[in-house]
């Protein structure tokens, strides 16, 4: 038992010292930046990769990187900042600044731009969009800045429709073409749906994301939320009923199946069309796939559709833990700038297959990439979603129940529009009552 | 240091018994009886870390009782476990350790395979039955194929319908059974063989020995695992964090899931307070039941 | 009577193969689950697919294993583990023995009255206390650190059920041995040491390998209190394993797995001490 207990203390003192990975940063200021490639990402060691290049360059300070996967990220970053934890570069989403810079959290960007006196590069803001820079706005000042411009397109597999017959002229533009078009591709084996041609549910597609199209929104100009109309109705049943011919456990377990796999099913080809946005370019490539697929704007409803996606772009925040320490913080904006520089955001297009929010870097990204130019058009129709304070996750947690029930129908639409409705009524009159 | 008198022999041990106590008191203040306190004084509070608190008064306690259909969604939710999770639990570790009390071959053996479950982490433990539970794939569906068949219904969707979701919960559950089941087999060890002995020369069978000599004798212990079955059950919280993130349709959004995000997410800590002194008012007024119905149900066995 | 007998022997015989039977198919069923995880593990996607008619993996994929290990920072996260296990369990077997002491052996005032106290907090539910102490470590800082896993442990904090089984043992202890102990001039703190610790030796290790389990499985404190991922647990890494692989079935088994073996080893390297450590208890109300 003796033996047992100091060979077992010596393995854990091993383990330790083999953790502690100490030399690397000596001397220099450590700063934190989180992102979305952890360890075992495809991203991964291309941001590694960057942020290694600029802390090779750096005498006086060391970035260090932290992945976290995408559904996971936000949690944390949120528990971060409120519980003063938060890195000193992070991501967020650019619709809500507002909110974290009312609270106090981020350090004000055009402050620190006006004293930046250090030479090294220099945020330029001409290059970012005013529509985003506005969202980064508060009273008068940024607090954050645009870090991806993210936008939604259809995808349509061009090798499914040269096999149809099809050509780039029948890519559906309107959302009865949709229905026709897809239906064409359903290919269903002795009851098991072995390929689908598109689901309004699938993808990167919201349901805000088609209210939009037809003018419609969750909430109307004073933050009321709406829900009630009939057209609210049309386009929740448009969604539900789109696949209708096949039955619920079938679309589920066509679902499942994909989900197995840990496949995005139109790389896996598995659908002939579906909504995606920009980063599926970059999944697509990763799977190994290698049909031919092309890039159209989503189709719009046939009377009075609006163009428009949801751009649902980051942004690139520096948090202010009250630490008052001014080193750390003078190495952290010269990281941020890194960041933001056209050659660093060109890397960060190539590593993690997003569009970035740097304009003429993303031209130059886009050269010879026929289908990032396409993406990058529709990033002109991009617009983002409204914050809303009594319910920050409205099209999230606040929304899935409701829209899950639908979808399986074990609610009517009206029916399910009706309690989510009651539901933010309840948020907006909880939040104005203790605020 | 010698003690020369009985009074000091008396302070000393008194001091002695402060001192050796000390670490665990001091955590009771400190990490206990201070934040019970503070949370009530929170609860009337609006916080989010970010802002000192604002006085508020009742109004957390208002909204949620009268202006929060989540708050009794979620508490319906918990309560629904407890009723069902609770009495099963107590059935299956009850029957699996009469069934171990007997004297067998490889008895420890089984004991320590019904225990085994216990020893997994419940993430692990709530991917695997994700896995298991999975409604196209999954090996319990897969086996119940035949009475699908037979009755002509369709495969249930276990945690992936809001029907069936926290049934399905309950019945992953019975599969830590193991853990009442080894408390239950203590106590029976020391149920006085004699008494089965004279109960047998009188002609009693199994069933009937079990009835009214192991069960009375057991009260004790199975009164035990009833309360720390419902304040745990009250708390019930990583099993839906992990397999089913609330849902389908909020079905599985416990009490103490809500409050989780009330905590973590919105960062409400007035509202997350109220609703702590909420579950903790629930618990104690179920607890002193239970106490006093202790009297009527355990059996001390000391009037034989 | 030789009939009767006969006829009792047959019937236990029956009895005893009944019993048996139903042992072996409900012990199946508890170990069946473990059984399936690690051929889950062993499989490919494809292969998942179909179900139990593939009931042993092909061609066993132990990669998944090696994969579950470079997804995820996997040695720092066991690393994290172990430094929190083994300090939790320092800390708790160093206030549960001296309370529990405390508690059996040393007359002092107010003594059974705090008993019942600490009876009574095995009845909070822990998010009344979890609230204020998580705003307690944010002010003092303590929340980009492991500390606020790490330290309640040193204060009993979680202890009640360890106290009480201690303070059984401790009772168990004929108290000449004390009392001539300190006719010889030995002060408790020596008694302690010397003559009790040893003496309690079992209870000891039982409560040692009870913290370990529930330290190492803990997932909720981790959660709420680790929001450095520098920090983070193997608990915590399973679920980030999910978060990142969600559909792969395949490598969260092995994830799972791998995550399982430490507490399955010591579990049958000391299954005594476990298993009759809650007989010791003597649950009696």
């Amino acid at each position: 038992m003796k033996k047992f207990l100091v060979l077992f203390t010596l393995f854990v003192f091993g383990l330790v010292l083999m953790g502690c990975n100490g030399g690397e940063a000596e001397g220099k200021i450590e700063i934190e930046f989180w992102h979305m490639s952890p360890v075992g990402s495809e991203s991964y060691s291309g941001m590694r990769a960057i942020i290694t290049q600029f802390n090779e360059s750096q005498e006086d300070y060391f970035v260090k990187g932290k992945g976290f996967s995408f559904w996971d990220y936000w949690d944390k970053i949120n528990v971060a900042v409120s519980s003063k934890t938060a890195p000193d570069i992070g991501l967020s989403t650019i619709d809500d600044v507002v909110s974290r810079a009312r609270a106090g959290v981020l350090f004000n960007i055009s402050e620190l731009i006006e004293s930046d006196d250090s030479g090294y590069l220099q945020i330029e803001l001409d290059e970012f969009r005013q529509s985003q820079l506005d969202f980064a706005t508060f009273e008068g000042d940024l607090f954050a800045m645009p870090f991806t411009a993210t936008t939604r397109a259809l995808f349509y597999n061009m090798d499914m429709f040269l096999e149809l017959g099809l050509t780039e002229e029948d890519v559906p533009e309107t959302w009865s073409e949709l229905k026709t078009v897809a239906k064409m591709f359903d290919i269903v084996d002795d009851g098991t749906i072995e390929r689908l041609g598109f689901d309004p549910s699938y993808g990167d597609a919201t349901y805000h994301g088609w209210l939009w199209q037809k003018g419609l929104d969750f909430f109307d100009e004073e933050l009321n939320p709406t829900l009630n109309t009939q057209g609210h109705i049309d386009v929740l049943n448009w969604i539900i009923d789109f696949n209708d011919d096949l039955s619920r456990s079938q679309l589920t377990s066509f679902g499942e199946a994909n989900q197995l796999l840990g496949l995005n099913p139109f790389a896996a080809e598995k659908v002939a069309m579906i909504i995606g946005n920009d980063g599926l370019y970059q999944t697509i490539i990763n799977a190994g796939a290698d049909f031919s697929y092309g890039v159209a704007p989503i189709p719009i409803p046939d009377e009075d559709g609006i163009r428009v996606n949801w751009g649902s772009g980051f942004s690139i925040e520096m948090y202010d833990n009250k630490k008052n320490d001014n080193d750390r913080l003078n190495g952290a904006f010269m990281f941020y700038k890194y960041l933001l520089s056209k050659e660093v955001q060109i890397e960060l297009s190539e590593v993690n297959g997003w569009i970035l929010s740097h304009i003429s870097a993303m031209e130059e990204f886009v050269e010879g990439k026929p289908i990032m130019q396409l993406l990058l058009e529709e990033v002109n129709y991009a617009v983002d979603k409204v914050y809303v304070p009594y319910a920050p996750s409205w099209h999230g947690n606040d929304w899935q129940p409701y829209y899950t029930q639908a979808l399986d129908r074990s609610l009517t639409p009206e029916a399910a529009l009706l309690q989510a409705r009651n539901h933010y009524l309840e948020k907006q009159q909880n939040y104005n009552t203790v605020n | 240091m010698k003690a020369s008198s009985i009074q000091q022999l008396k302070k000393q041990e008194n001091f002695m018994g402060y001192l050796f106590a000390f670490p665990w008191l001091f955590g009771l203040i400190v990490l206990g009886a201070f934040p019970i306190l503070a949370s009530f004084f929170i609860s009337f509070t609006n916080y989010d870390m970010n802002q000192a608190p604002r006085w508020i008064g009742i109004k957390n306690y208002v909204i949620l009782f009268s202006n929060d259909s989540i708050f009794w969604k979620s508490l319906g939710n918990t309560v629904y476990h407890v009723a069902i999770a609770i009495p099963l639990g107590l059935m299956v570790g009850l029957a699996l350790a009469l069934l171990l009390n007997n004297k067998i071959k490889g008895m420890s053996i089984y004991r320590t395979l019904f225990y085994l479950p216990n020893v997994v982490s419940i993430v692990a433990m709530s991917l695997l039955w994700l896995w298991l539970f999975q409604p196209s794939f999954g090996v319990i569906n897969e086996l119940l194929s035949p009475f699908y068949k037979l009755f002509d219904m369709e495969p249930l969707r276990w945690h992936q319908a809001a029907s069936t979701a926290k049934l399905t919960l309950i019945l992953m559950g019975l599969w830590t059974a193991g853990g009442s089941m080894v408390i239950y087999l203590a106590q029976m060890q020391d149920i006085p063989i004699s008494l089965y002995e004279s109960a047998e020369v009188d002609g009693a069978n199994w069933f009937k020995k079990t009835l009214y000599i192991t069960l009375p004798l057991m009260t004790p212990s199975i009164f035990f695992n009833f309360i720390m079955g419902i304040i745990g059950g009250f708390q019930v919280f990583t099993i839906a964090y992990i397999m089913t993130g609330g849902g389908p349709s909020r079905s599985t959004y416990y009490y103490a899931y809500y409050l989780f995000d009330k905590m973590m997410s919105d960062r409400a800590m007035g509202m997350a307070s109220a609703m702590a002194w909420i579950l903790l008012v629930i618990v104690l007024i179920i607890t002193i039941i239970a106490l006093r119905l202790n009297k009527y149900v355990v059996y001390l066995g000391e009037e034989s | 009577m030789k009939k009767l007998l006969l006829n009792r022997k047959q019937s236990n015989r029956i009895k005893a193969i009944v019993l048996h039977i139903v042992l072996i198919v409900s012990s199946f069923g508890f170990v069946f689950p473990f059984l399936w995880m690690l051929f889950t593990a062993l499989k490919t996607p494809q292969e998942l697919l179909q179900g139990t008619s593939v009931f042993f993996p092909k061609d066993p994929q132990w990669s998944n294993f090696i994969q579950a290990v470079r997804s995820i920072p996997f040695l720092l996260y066991l690393k994290n583990s172990l430094i929190i296990v083994i300090l939790v369990m320092i800390g708790t077997l160093f206030s549960a023995t001296t309370a529990a002491y405390a508690f059996a052996k040393l007359r002092w005032k107010g003594r059974d009255k705090w008993f019942i106290v600490m009876l009574a907090t095995m009845m909070i539910p822990i998010q009344v206390i979890l609230i204020p102490t998580y705003i307690m470590y944010s002010l003092i800082g303590w929340l980009g650190t492991r500390l606020p896993l790490i330290v309640p442990a040193f204060f009993g904090g979680g202890a009640a059920f360890y106290i009480f089984l201690l303070r059984q043992f401790y009772k168990g202890i004929p108290k000449e041995l004390s009392e001539s102990a300190i006719i010889d001039g030995a002060t408790h703190i020596q008694i302690f040491v010397k003559i009790m610790l040893p003496l309690t030796k079992p209870a000891i290790i039982t409560v040692a390998l009870f913290t370990f389990m529930a330290t190492w499985n803990d997932y909720f404190g981790p959660l709420i209190f680790l929001s450095n991922p520098d920090h983070w647990t193997l608990a915590i890494g399973l679920r980030a394993f999910q978060t990142q692989f969600g559909g792969r079935f395949d490598l969260m088994m092995a994830a799972s797995i791998l995550i399982m073996l430490p507490t399955l080893i010591i579990f049958f390297l000391a299954q005594k001490s476990f298993i009759e450590g809650i007989t010791f208890t003597g649950i009696k109300g």
